[in-house]
């Protein structure tokens, strides 16, 4: 028996050394894979069982802290403002996830980036914890003056500094609390988040970058600088005639001017009166689609957007208008879809846009052509308030060229000066801006009201871009956008560079 | 082979026996100090992890641990004074580091198991007292053989089975609620030994042709293979699939080693392969089983999220844990018996793992120690089973959790809450205790050279 006894000894540790052999692998080889699966809520239990940093804006207020509960989860994320900064903070639930700063910047806010754990190890002897403060870009008083100028209308603001790519504001109404879905009561979050997500408004989408709308007439801008960019249009040439609507080729549906009026001119003057009929004649006839789809794709559209803000939404221009139908003497060759592309140069169709977006293409022609990686995050600092990591500017996009810039931010000038974006003047400001009314194809008719601007010294680059919409409005007409969109963008605008109004 | 003759009254010790038993007594009260240091320290240790304050009831703790531990102690001095001396401490240390993450768990089971445990040492000390020649046992071979059977129907019996979680392994008599099956092995283990010391020159030797196979005579199976179908079939009705296994493994261990014909242990494997397969095909419950091994990512919220809670714990835990009472395995279902393996992983890590591990390898070295130092075989092949049965129940529920195997629920021996588990190994560690003591005493030459 002894041998058998001997053999069964040798079995027990041959079985034993197999368990052993996978307890390595699950805790030690595989053990980070393990970790990371999405579905492990380890990380985040343990996460709201230790202090996180606050979340600041850049006037020094807080956004987002943590408070001690004697509960089963330690700490609950309270947001002191409640809806005001949650399109930029996001939301941090431990049944619900994450979204905004509370998801991009997770690993700083709960002290787990290399440059936190350093400066931790540096503070040798005191037991602070490593977690870090996100710094925002964001200014709350702006944010302010966004929320209370565009007040119950339905829509979006952003302003960003063009010199750096920070966002100064972002504000979409209506919002969520992210209170209510941070409550550390897991049934009180899911109702909450249930309640938001019946409503047909969509309060949880922060619509400011994650939502895309027709831009109107501000797209003309983009068209506007394909047009220079191509060479084919200049400051003299080529003049559109004064019409009241245009019918491009392969289509008996004209395309016309707001109420009824017949414009047209060179690209100064039919910038600033908004003439539909002359962009779409531009579009249709002096470039064609390639320049078009070329300053689409240089303002940043069909493109995923450098933003340090979870997923936000790629604004769409089209890229296919079909085969050559016919090349016409004088003008640029006719597409299966030039009646689109005519469209498109006026914002409708199939170009859309975010808020972001368009403030983007605003801060491009007020910066030279350079389009700065938009960003809403500053600083990140140490508890004890020492800067860890600053955000450093880079471009992302060149719209277009310190010449046709020029151009351009002469051509919106002009539009505040002598145009339909009036309202914007701001004595003592280089202001250019461009209005916009998005149809949106209903009956009756319903529009999107749009304002973007920019504001800075002159010869020098603009300090601020804005880009406002108010959405569904009834009616369509001219006005729709300087009158509904324009007194916010105003607003902020003057908030932003410290006008008293 | 008939069983030697007994005498009521023990004679005197020889000298050389008495020297060794004074050595193993001495070395097993250092272990047992040992070990309360440890279990001590993890208390306190995970106490500070929790609330960030020593346990109030450390002392009292302390002195019940010290008067169960120094009972078990006293209770090796007089009755069993020449046995091993590592068997009751790497128990007491195992049932200690159980209860310490019991009672991290959940402080009222833990009030149950501090119970179980005090039952769990009068248990053995009871048997140690009732079994004075454990050779004796061998006439009992055919009553412990029923006594396993009865203890394995008695679950299914109307009025008092209760089926817990699926599985109908349990007995309720007022207010309390056991597992026959954990005895039923203990019988089991008794009567495999018994019957297979009486045939075993008649089952080693191949007599009868089946084709091209010699084999024993059928007419020598015949009881074993009742027994084993018997509870096989049992098992597989209470769906105790830990359990069927471990009695598989104990009947062909036991058979292989009795007869030293390796062929038992192939044709074991056969039939176990034939078993698994049939058993896979007709049961839903199996099926799962086996789609929970191999993927449990196929439902993560459902049948899979157990294991998939496991692994976690485990891989959270990486090489020296998060610490005793700073997991956060409460998530895990069962973690307080079939689970506390993965609580452990997390909160003490690969070290604390490896630790628990090396524990059982010792215990499995240990019994395998005391079966080969008997000549006699009825008690060597006894403790064969024995340590079988501590050994494999532990590999397989450590490899169940860790899904080095497929999961099937059985406690953790000593570690793992539950009052049957507990009170059965203790009974089993103190016949384990009783052969090897049995062993010192009638050849303590040998014993002194190993």
């Amino acid at each position: 028996m002894n041998r058998q006894i001997k053999a069964l000894g040798v079995i027990v540790i041959i079985c034993y050394v197999a368990v052993f052999a996978k307890l390595n692998q699950v805790q030690v080889l595989q053990a980070q894979a393990y970790s990371d699966r999405p579905d492990n809520t380890r990380q985040l239990q343990r996460d709201f069982n230790q202090p996180r940093g606050d979340i600041l804006t850049a006037d020094g207020k807080t956004a987002a802290t943590s408070e001690e509960r004697r509960a089963a989860l330690r700490y609950q994320r309270v947001y002191p403002d409640g809806e005001l900064l949650s399109a930029v903070t996001g939301y941090y639930s431990f049944t619900l996830g994450s979204d905004g700063v509370e998801r991009t910047y997770n690993e700083e806010l709960a002290g787990r980036t290399p440059s936190l754990k350093l400066h931790r190890l540096s503070g040798f002897f005191s037991d602070t914890s490593s977690e870090g403060d996100v710094v925002l870009t964001v200014r709350k008083d702006l944010q302010e003056t966004a929320r209370d100028a565009l007040g119950d209308r339905r829509g979006s603001v952003v302003a960003l500094d063009p010199r750096t790519g920070a966002v100064l504001a972002m504000w979409s109404n209506p919002t969520f609390d992210p209170n209510l879905l941070s409550n550390n009561d897991a049934e009180a979050a899911a109702g909450a988040k249930a309640l938001y997500e019946a409503a047909p408004t969509k309060p949880l989408l922060p619509k400011a970058y994650r939502e895309r709308y027709f831009p109107g007439s501000t797209f003309k801008v983009v068209t506007a600088t394909a047009g220079l960019t191509s060479g084919k249009v200049t400051v003299d040439s080529p003049t559109y005639p004064v019409v009241t609507s245009y019918t491009p080729p392969l289509t008996s549906k004209p395309i016309s001017n707001f109420d009824g009026n017949a414009c047209g001119g060179t690209l100064l003057p039919i910038l600033a009166r908004s003439c539909n009929s002359s962009f779409a004649q531009m579009a249709a006839e002096t470039t064609g689609p390639d320049p078009m789809i070329d300053a689409a794709e240089a303002a940043g559209f069909n493109q995923p957007v450098e933003l340090d803000l979870p997923r936000p939404a790629r604004s769409v221009y089209p890229t296919d208008f079909g085969a050559v139908v016919s090349r016409p003497e004088g003008s640029a060759p006719v597409y299966e879809d030039t009646p689109k592309l005519a469209q498109t140069a006026i914002g409708q169709n199939d170009v859309r846009a975010t808020p972001l977006q368009m403030a983007m293409v605003a801060a491009g022609a007020g910066n030279t052509g350079q389009i700065m990686a938009p960003h809403v995050m500053a600083e990140i600092r140490a508890r004890n308030g020492d800067v860890v990591e600053k955000f450093a500017p880079f471009p992302w996009k060149e719209s277009m060229t310190p010449e046709v810039a020029a151009t351009m931010r002469e051509a919106m000038v002009g539009v505040v000066t002598g145009g339909t974006a009036a309202v914007m003047a701001t004595p003592g400001w280089e202001v250019g801006a461009k209005t916009g009314t998005a149809q949106l194809g209903t009956k009756p008719p319903r529009s999107h009201g749009w304002m973007i601007a920019f504001a800075g010294q002159p010869g020098q680059p603009a300090q601020v871009a804005v880009a406002v919409i108010v959405e569904d409005l009834p009616g369509v007409s001219a006005a729709t956008g300087g009158s509904t969109a324009g007194p916010v963008a105003k607003a902020v605008l003057d908030k932003a560079l410290g006008v008293s109004g | 082979m008939t069983a030697p003759a007994v005498t009521r009254r023990r004679p005197e010790p020889s000298p050389a026996v008495v020297a060794l038993g004074t050595r193993r007594r001495t070395t097993e009260l250092g272990l047992l100090v040992l070990a309360v240091l440890i279990i001590l320290g993890a208390y306190a240790l995970a106490s500070l992890g929790r609330n960030a304050s020593l346990p109030a009831d450390i002392w009292p703790f302390l002195a019940v641990l010290l008067a169960l531990l120094v009972g078990a102690h006293l209770a090796n001095r007089r009755l069993a004074r020449a046995a091993d001396s590592l068997l009751l401490p790497i128990a007491a240390l195992l049932n200690g580091i159980g209860y310490v993450f019991i009672a991290r768990l959940d402080q009222d089971l833990a009030a149950l198991q501090a119970s179980w445990t005090a039952v769990g040492i009068v248990a053995y000390v009871v048997t140690l007292l009732a079994v004075r020649d454990v050779r004796l046992l061998q006439r009992y071979r055919y009553t412990a053989g029923l006594i396993g059977v009865l203890l394995l129907i008695l679950p299914l019996l109307p009025g008092i089975g209760r089926s817990i979680n699926g599985a109908r392994i349990w007995v309720s008599v007022g207010p309390v609620s056991f597992q026959p099956g954990e005895f039923a092995k203990i019988a089991f283990a008794v009567f495999f030994a018994g019957y297979l010391v009486e045939r075993r020159e008649l089952l080693s030797v191949a007599t009868f042709r089946v084709g091209p196979f010699n084999t024993p005579d059928p007419k020598h199976f015949a009881p074993i293979l009742l027994a084993w179908g018997a509870s096989l079939v049992v098992l597989i009705f209470q769906r105790d699939l830990g359990s069927a296994l471990l009695f598989f493994l104990l009947f062909v261990v036991m058979l292989w080693v009795a007869t030293g014909r390796v062929s038992y242990l192939l044709v074991g494997m056969g039939l176990f392969l034939v078993g698994a397969f049939v058993s896979w095909l007709s049961f839903e419950h199996v099926q799962k089983r086996v789609s929970v091994w191999i993927d449990p990512w196929a439902d993560p919220q459902g049948s899979g999220y157990q294991i998939i809670q496991a692994a976690y714990a485990l891989a959270w835990g990486g090489t020296s844990g998060v610490g005793p009472g700073l997991g956060i395995a409460e998530r895990i279902p069962y973690d307080e018996t079939d689970f506390i393996f993965a609580i452990i992983g997390e909160e003490l890590g690969l070290l604390g793992t490896t630790a628990i591990l090396c524990a059982f390898l010792l215990l499995a070295g240990t019994g395998l120690r005391v079966a080969r130092e008997s000549r006699d075989p009825f008690p060597s092949l006894l403790a064969v089973g024995l340590t079988v049965l501590i050994a494999f129940q532990a590999f397989i529920i450590m490899g169940g959790v860790t899904r080095l195997l497929p999961l099937t629920g059985v406690t953790l021996p000593f570690v793992s809450y539950g009052g049957s588990s507990l009170v059965a190994n203790y009974v089993l560690l103190a016949l384990l205790v009783r052969i090897s003591d049995q062993t010192a005493r009638r050849a303590p030459e040998r014993a002194v050279a190993m």
